[in-house]
């Protein structure tokens, strides 16, 4: 059972495309309830429509979000009593706009950093509205995966993991963590379905907290 | 999040160890133990669906089953 709270409210801000500014939104330390309702209720009728909008365009699957089979309920479930694991939510007017969860017991593996603890992000994933390679529509919040890392980022360095970060990212993510984030590319995992691993040394973190949300 | 506090009693040997640890780590005792609960309680989940604990080293490709009681 997720709880009905989270843990720790934070807010930040995302960036609204229709209003062209900044708006109030959360950061909430810990998945409940409320969002996986929304996951539900929200976030999967508008992903089979935008699916159902590519698949009218004849856009080759391949091209289609590659999280559009995550279950976030199943996710959760499976995680729920692991200290090891940890959750985070986006909220701007009263909906979850980005969700993702961490393990905190992996290690390094970037030379020199080897076998030091690092935060690494399991999952992570916007709103179908919020991506912009979903169909035409420009994205409503931009700036959910930004917000997302600067709570990993956090976490890590509340931990004592000094800001080290990693993650294995879906190929049409690759960019936003190499150029976006800044990450070191450590190439292809053929131990985790071929993706790319990415890493986040300390110095990386400070540059990306730096720029804050404007990265 | 809230914290609760509690007092740990160790011996000298278990002391030394902990504090070579957190310099090996760099992390302070308090963040060292809860990384271990952590990893604890995960090896006993995979224990209790069955698994087995092993290390296996890349170069020789030797395993050695950790016995866990």
């Amino acid at each position: 059972m997720t709880d009905a709270q989270p843990s720790d409210i934070r807010a930040i801000e995302l960036y609204d495309n229709s209003a062209q500014n900044f708006v109030e939104a959360e950061c909430w330390h810990g998945i409940v309830d409320k969002n996986l309702a929304d996951w539900e209720a929200e976030w999967m009728p508008e992903l089979q429509r935008r699916l159902k909008l590519l698949n009218q365009k004849n856009i080759e699957r391949r091209f289609w979000p590659q999280s559009r089979h995550w279950d976030w309920r199943a996710k959760l479930k499976d995680i729920e009593k692991r200290l090891a694991n940890q959750s985070f939510a986006l909220i701007c007017n009263g909906m979850t706009q980005a969700m993702m969860t961490v393990d905190t017991t992996k290690r390094a593996r970037i030379e020199g950093q080897q076998t030091q603890h690092l935060i690494y992000v399991d999952y992570i994933e916007a709103a179908p509205w919020n991506r912009g390679d979903i169909a035409s529509d420009p994205p409503l919040y931009r700036g959910c995966g930004t917000e997302l890392i600067l709570a990993a980022l956090e976490l890590s360095i509340l931990e004592g993991f000094k800001g080290r970060l990693g993650l294995h990212s879906l190929p049409q993510a690759n960019r936003f963590y190499l150029n976006r984030c800044g990450m070191t590319d450590l190439g292809q995992d053929r131990t985790y379905e071929n993706l790319r691993y990415f890493e986040m040394t300390p110095e990386q973190a400070q540059l990306f907290i730096g720029k804050g949300k404007g990265a | 999040m809230a914290r609760k506090t509690m007092t740990l009693n160790l011996t000298g040997a278990e002391m030394a160890v902990l504090e070579e640890m957190c310099a090996k780590k760099d992390l302070s005792k308090t963040v060292l133990m809860r990384q271990a609960l952590r990893l604890y309680q995960r090896v006993e989940e995979r224990l209790d669906e069955g698994g087995k604990l092993f290390f296996e080293n890349e170069a020789t490709a030797e395993k050695s089953e950790i016995m866990m009681l």
